[in-house]
């Protein structure tokens, strides 16, 4: 079913790991409990309202449409601080999620787009800061940063819009592994010939 | 004369303002106090039925 | 000139009055005597374009979804910096007219897009929500919050602020991130009921 010898091998590695960590007491106490799992999610959900909101309001800075009298630096300084505090309870909730249901979320194309993702944002956000600094006293108090710089923030905002759509995504069950599943949807899915867990 | 108006009805609307923004905190603040404090409860008593 | 009471403090007896009657609307009888008649239109608004799409074509309805999260982060940006600037704890070396005044715009359009993508989504279930407490709860809120944003808060921010009572402006800026963060709370809510 699986394009390569080495993602079959790479599939079938993740696959036991979640399976592993399905079996663990906590995995189904989590997601089985009451309310626990509809907290964390809603947690997960609404700090996007303090990561996001403060990368958005960074990045849209960088264009030109927020606040383009404060000085650009001055922003991504301070905002930086509430944005990795949004960002790490998001982490902290978002590894509960995985971890409540971890062989379905290993097996979501939407998971998978969305974790490549966030590597690329990871990159992004480095370039980006890196790109800032080296350049940033000479159009600080400018209303729109230079091309490269926007196009760093433009890419961010693209890539965390479609994270954002993704993770929504995870929660239907269109290309979920079935023990039919096949074809090309199946494969990037990493869905196992014979696999007995779901 | 005028000025005097003037100067008066800015006062007395800032402090209509201020006070309708007391009010509506005061109440928007008690509100989410003992909303969040009943979800919490409930919450609880739930889990306390589930799990003992 | 003298001024009556009444006048000197319309808005104040303005918000005080809307305040009793929302309480009277929604835990009081009134809601209970409207409420069946608003069953129809919420039947029909599944019969609209919005609901026949929201209904059958779930990728469509989950997209939107979606977005109205992404609007939901960039409303979330301009309260806290805002309302946050105001209480001191973010932005403090930029002036605060400078945030308010700024944040503003933001916050309008994507109350905007929070607005039309969520009237969209509520067609697609508006059988569903009609009996959902929660979705009248949220709609209670939003009411409260867009009405204290335009009618209380930013007239109120409008002024000098080191004029006014500080404990005033700290109360509404608090008030302003408690609403909005319930607003978003009882929207995910809706989600795990019915």
């Amino acid at each position: 079913m699986n394009g390569t010898w080495e993602g079959m091998v790479l599939n079938e590695f993740v696959y036991n790991i979640a399976i592993w960590l399905d079996d663990t007491q906590w995995s189904t106490l989590l997601h089985e409990s009451y309310y626990m799992y509809a907290w964390v999610e809603s947690t997960h959900v609404l700090t996007l309202m303090v990561s996001l909101g403060m990368l958005f309001l960074i990045d849209l800075r960088m264009l030109g449409y927020a606040l383009p009298d404060v000085p650009a630096s001055k922003l991504a300084e301070r905002l930086n601080i509430p944005m990795l505090i949004g960002f790490t309870v998001m982490f902290i909730t978002g590894i509960l999620l995985f971890y409540a249901i971890p062989v379905r979320t290993t097996q979501s194309l939407w998971f998978r787009i969305k974790m490549v993702l966030l590597v690329a944002c990871a990159i992004n956000a480095y370039l980006f800061h890196k790109r800032m600094n080296e350049s940033v006293s000479s159009w600080d108090n400018e209303p729109r940063a230079p091309s490269r710089i926007r196009m760093g923030a433009l890419l961010s905002l693209g890539f965390w819009s479609i994270i954002v759509i993704c993770g929504r995504f995870i929660a239907y069950d269109w290309f979920d592994c079935r023990p039919d599943s096949a074809g090309f949807i199946a494969v990037l899915s990493g869905c196992i010939d014979g696999q007995t867990r779901f | 004369m005028s000025e005097n108006t003037t100067v008066k009805d800015d006062e007395t609307k800032k402090n209509d303002d201020q006070t309708a923004a007391l009010i509506v905190a005061q109440t928007f603040i008690a509100f989410s106090a003992i909303y969040w404090f009943l979800q919490i409860e409930s919450v609880r008593e739930l889990l306390q039925l589930a799990y003992g | 000139m003298p001024v009556s009471f009444f006048s000197a403090y319309s808005r104040t007896i303005a918000a005080s009055a809307v305040i009793v009657l929302s309480i009277w609307v929604f835990y009081g009888g009134l809601s209970a005597a409207v409420y069946p008649g608003l069953l129809g239109f919420f039947e029909w608004s599944e019969t609209t374009w919005f609901g026949v799409i929201g209904k059958t074509w779930g990728a469509a309805f989950a997209f939107i979804e979606a977005i109205h999260l992404i609007a939901l982060a960039v409303l979330g940006g301009s309260i806290i910096a805002s309302d946050g600037r105001v209480l001191g704890l973010v932005l403090t070396d930029v002036s605060a007219r400078t945030v308010i005044d700024r944040t503003h715009t933001l916050f309008a359009w994507s109350l905007a897009v929070l607005l039309f993508t969520g009237v969209f989504m509520a067609c697609g279930v508006a059988t569903k929500i009609y009996y959902l407490q929660v979705f009248w709860f949220k709609m209670l809120a939003l009411g409260a919050g867009m009405l204290f944003h335009y009618f209380i808060r930013k007239p109120l921010y409008q002024y000098d602020l080191s004029e006014l009572n500080p404990v005033v402006v700290k109360m509404t800026a608090v008030s302003s991130l408690l609403v909005w963060f319930l607003v978003a709370a009882a929207g995910r809510w809706i989600g795990y009921s019915g």
